[in-house]
């Protein structure tokens, strides 16, 4: 019992980092129509922009601050140096897969180059473990839950109840008849990319945080999982990827404990693969 | 934009501007689709566009939105000049489009969707633009809360219809709006509703298969074939014309 908690423990953890990332990616996906695989290699780049800052002597908290807001521009830039002019050549969705997997080398060996290639961390403290019902996490698990919380409600909120967040869902479901409307859809897609792009960089500081120590090419592994929890809830669907991570994240964890952690990030992949082959359009898919 | 008390509940929002389009050629890249074609609606008109499948109807609405390239002659709407201008301007121009397929946001709810024609407005004008519409199509008041796309076919036009309403254009582009509507709805929707946007003052050009029943509102029509206009005229006296009727009103097998 007391493994089974304490796995779950640091399934959650992992859910809400998860949850935080997913939101982000699929949201960037759905609105701007790029299957940006470098999502994952900008997270890192918000991973070490706090590591730096933190190392200087910063608070982590502060870090984190700055990385959303490197991130942010940074992926506003992606799009409007890279990604954009592809598409406005008419390239294919797929080819711009290929396209984004190449800078996701750029940006980690960028990383690389400027960081060298060992794992650091952050100097913070835990804070004391709180014991609750069995479960047993620390101050910083704790803030980071309630972070990927508050995203998915703030997410709620801006796609539900605000006139940008009904046209990023209106652009995502039908760009010409948005700008028919009057939307200014370009506007919409580089605010996306801000906010989507900021998302990204809080995941990647409170990745790092759970992760302990990290490198340059850390979330690899951890982009299979983002996929993993966004096409098990259906692409494009904010809902759908807060929930997928939510079953990724618990499911991987406890597996880890039950099974093998060597199995985890495979576990993640066959849920979605039995999901897929039930559901092909995902948990809440096929409603655009 | 204008905020002024309207005079008239269907009063556009620019009553008075005339669409024109000047020997317009546009296309998808490659050979043009539409060649010089010149049209005209003026506010007050309903201006009926007629053709074969394939005759570039749609694509001329496109071209005149700016979603289609338009690689030569001038499109204005009262005095501006509007050719070339990305859709969105062309919205904040006036130009209210409902588009043949794809015309609603299908995962958004019938209420979101009128909020989105209503983009443009302040936020305290939407909920009563919403509340108009939806006296003007009953059947979207019972339906606010649902997604668009699981609305049948009729009330996915109406939400169309109610979208474009939205914004109180001054001039209104509608491709095929009684596509999947039953005859009599479809009668309904055009002596009704598109009949009263002109007489509130705007300027209408319509595309319609059902060619005897929009000439029964309109105030003139276009013909167009292989991306030309063949034939222009009003109602009365494309009726008169034996080879007209012969391809649009002909008894046995009528192509609408
Ligand atoms: N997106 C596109 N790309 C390339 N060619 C197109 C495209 N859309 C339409 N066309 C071509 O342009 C021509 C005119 O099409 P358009 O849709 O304007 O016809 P239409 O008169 O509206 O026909 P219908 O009555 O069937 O709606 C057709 O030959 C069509 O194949
Ligand atoms: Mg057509």
């Amino acid at each position: 019992m007391t493994a089974f908690l304490s796995s779950l423990g640091f399934g959650l953890v992992t859910a809400s980092v998860l949850a935080i990332a997913a939101t982000g990616f699929t949201l960037q996906f759905g609105v701007t129509d790029v299957l940006n695989l470098a999502y994952g290699a900008v997270m890192t780049a918000g991973a070490f922009v706090a590591y730096v800052l933190n190392a200087a002597g910063v608070s982590v908290w502060i870090g984190l601050v700055v990385a959303m807001i490197v991130c942010g521009a940074g992926s506003v830039l992606l799009n409007a140096c890279v990604y954009a002019p592809f598409q406005r050549r008419g390239v294919s969705p797929i080819t711009m897969v290929i396209v984004s997997l190449g800078m996701t080398l750029i940006i980690e060996f960028g990383v690389q180059a400027a960081a060298g290639g060992t794992s650091v961390s952050y100097s913070m403290s835990d804070g004391p473990s709180l014991r609750a019902g069995g479960l047993d996490l620390s101050v910083v698990q704790l803030v980071v839950i309630g972070l990927s919380l508050l995203v998915m409600a703030g997410t709620h909120v801006l796609l539900r109840y605000t006139r940008l967040g009904k046209a990023m869902r209106a652009t995502a479901a039908n760009k010409t008849l948005a700008r028919n409307c009057g939307i200014r859809t370009g506007r919409v897609i580089a605010v996306t990319w801000a906010v989507t792009g900021a998302l990204c960089g809080l995941a990647g500081v409170v990745f790092a945080m759970d992760a302990g120590s990290f490198g340059a090419t850390s979330t690899d592994l951890f982009l299979v999982l983002i996929l993993a929890a966004v096409f098990l809830g259906g692409p494009g669907q904010a809902y759908g990827a807060m929930l997928g991570a939510v079953i990724i994240g618990v499911a991987t964890e406890v597996s880890a404990a039950y099974i093998t952690p060597d199995y985890k990030y495979v576990i993640g992949f066959v849920i979605l693969l039995v999901m897929l082959g039930v559901r092909p359009s995902g948990l809440l898919g096929a409603r655009a | 934009m204008s905020d002024e008390p309207l005079p008239d509940e269907h009063a556009p929002r620019r009553a008075g501007a005339p669409l024109r389009a000047e020997s317009v050629t546009a296309g998808y890249g490659g050979d043009p689709v539409i060649r010089d074609i010149t049209v005209a609606a003026d506010p007050g008109q309903v201006v009926a566009l007629v053709g074969a499948n394939g005759s570039g109807k749609s694509t001329l609405l496109k071209s005149l939105t700016g979603i289609v390239r338009v690689t030569g002659g001038t499109v204005t709407v009262g005095d501006t000049d509007i050719t070339r201008w990305a859709p969105e301007a062309v919205a904040r121009a006036g130009v209210g489009y409902v588009p043949q397929v794809d015309d609603v946001f299908a995962p958004l709810t019938v209420r979101e969707n009128l909020e989105m024609g209503g983009y443009l407005l302040r936020p305290a004008r939407v909920a009563e633009r919403v509340d108009h519409v939806v006296t003007v199509f009953p059947r979207l008041g019972q339906m606010l809360t649902r997604p668009a796309g699981k609305l049948s076919g009729g009330e996915r036009k109406m939400l169309a219809m109610g979208r474009v309403l939205m914004l109180e254009p001054g001039v209104f582009l509608l491709d095929e709006p009684t596509a999947n509507l039953a005859p009599a709805i479809a009668r309904t929707l055009l002596a009704e509703h598109v009949r009263r946007l002109a007489d509130s003052g705007a300027a209408v050009l319509i595309v319609e298969q059902r060619a005897r029943a929009v000439l029964a509102i309109a105030d003139f029509a276009y013909v167009l074939a292989g991306g030309e206009v063949r034939m222009s005229g009003t109602p009365a006296r494309l009726a008169a014309d034996p080879a007209f009727t012969e391809s649009f009103l002909g008894g046995a097998a009528p192509r609408a």
